[in-house]
């Protein structure tokens, strides 16, 4: 039944105390939240950690959404910071990529049955773009937001975004290249 | 020869826009969280948990031997890390501690075997200050609405107080309050960015189940 209900009336609800509509807003957001954050931070528990935190700071400043019926937005941008710190706390690509370079045989590691290759070299190129590359490129290309919509979410100004855009699908393409082919 | 370079050219760019198509077909794939993701967020953000483990106390039946064995391995345990931390233990555990012969082991004999009933998703968690000078010590956090009176610290050798409490997988904050006025955060663990309500905080988080 909530669930019908606007983003806006919701979150005016909740302001007026029902509390408990606020899941709604939960579910309507974890999915797309969990697939951004994981495609930040890499690690499932890294990013389930992150968007747990970022409902739990949207619902404690729910009075400063400025816009109700735009809470995606305002979400996001609260999901995308707490990405941000959690990356650089984490330091993932430290500790996932030197680990790496210092050279496991490809050969030798062991591809789970339901994931390829390809998407072994996705996740790993992803991971390997700068903090500003990866979340542009996701905004973009992944949760197709409009650089208006990005420019609102990161602060940044659309022209960076762009530009952040550009170097992200420029590295990729790089990286992923042999992938892709042999792929 | 100018034709077939503008001819290789358009093919890489043709490539370069189809592999970015295709690594944003993959990386749109739906991520699913872990069960219960919904309802630890709203615990949360009630400040208060759900606690039907509460209403179901029972007695728990052991023999003296397996509880003496059981606060040996507890005291093991807590001793091989003897600053400030945080341990998972098995919630086994809790079935055998109520007959521990020691004083201290007898005090956190009696929360566990309260928090013993309907454990599944629960994990326990220890919860280990280090304060000899200390007349008592609680612990406090975002799992029991950072109330003083709710989780109090059990005084062991060594001026080692503990505490264990069950939590279901996700993150929380804490802090411990000495003599009921003193909150000091835990020195081991990763300090939290928000320091809820302006006093000193730690975060832990607690894996899910595998």
């Amino acid at each position: 039944m909530s669930m019908d209900l606007s983003d806006g009336i919701l979150v005016r609800r909740v302001r007026e105390g029902e509390v408990e509509l606020f899941a709604a807003l939960v579910a309507r957001y974890r999915d797309r939240g969990a697939r951004f954050a994981t495609r930040m931070l890499g690690r499932s528990e890294d990013a389930e950690e992150a968007l747990q935190d970022a409902f739990v700071r949207a619902y404690r400043a729910l009075d400063r959404c400025d816009d109700p019926d735009r809470f995606d937005r305002w979400f996001f941008s609260i999901l995308a910071n707490r990405c941000r710190t959690a990356g650089a706390r984490i330091g993932r690509r430290e500790q996932t990529f030197v680990a790496e370079e210092e050279g496991v045989p490809r050969a030798a590691v062991p591809h789970p049955a339901e994931r390829s290759a390809w998407r072994e070299e996705l996740d790993r190129a992803v991971g390997m773009l700068d903090t500003d590359q990866r979340e542009a490129f996701l905004l973009k290309h992944v949760e197709e937001l409009s650089y208006e919509e990005m420019s609102e979410i990161t602060g940044a100004t659309v022209s960076a975004l762009k530009m952040r855009v550009k170097r992200a699908c420029e590295r990729l393409r790089f990286t992923l290249q042999g992938a892709y082919t042999n792929g | 020869m100018g034709d077939e370079h503008d001819m290789n050219d358009e093919l890489d760019v043709e490539l370069a826009d189809e592999l970015i198509a295709r690594a944003a077909t993959s990386l749109r794939e739906p991520v699913a969280t872990s069960a219960g993701f919904d309802a630890r967020v709203m615990a949360e953000v009630r400040g208060r948990r759900s606690r039907p483990w509460l209403l179901r106390a029972r007695t728990l039946r052991v023999s003296p031997i397996a509880g003496l064995a059981a606060a040996a391995a507890i005291s093991a345990v807590t001793l091989l890390v003897p600053r400030l931390t945080t341990l998972v233990v098995p919630p086994v555990v809790s079935t055998v501690v109520p007959v521990v012969a020691t004083e201290a082991a007898r005090a956190a004999a009696t929360v566990l075997a309260t928090h013993a009933a309907d454990a599944a998703g629960l994990q326990y968690v220890q919860f280990v200050f280090v304060a000899p000078a200390a007349r008592k010590v609680a612990v406090v956090g975002s799992f029991n609405d950072w109330d003083t009176a709710k989780t109090q610290m059990v005084r062991g050798p060594g001026g080692v107080w503990k505490a264990m409490v069950p939590l279901t997988a996700g993150r929380y904050t804490y802090s411990f309050v000495v003599d009921g006025a003193r909150w000091q955060a835990d020195a081991s663990a990763p300090r939290s960015v928000d320091d809820d309500f302006g006093a000193p905080s730690s975060v832990i988080t607690v894996a899910p189940r595998p």
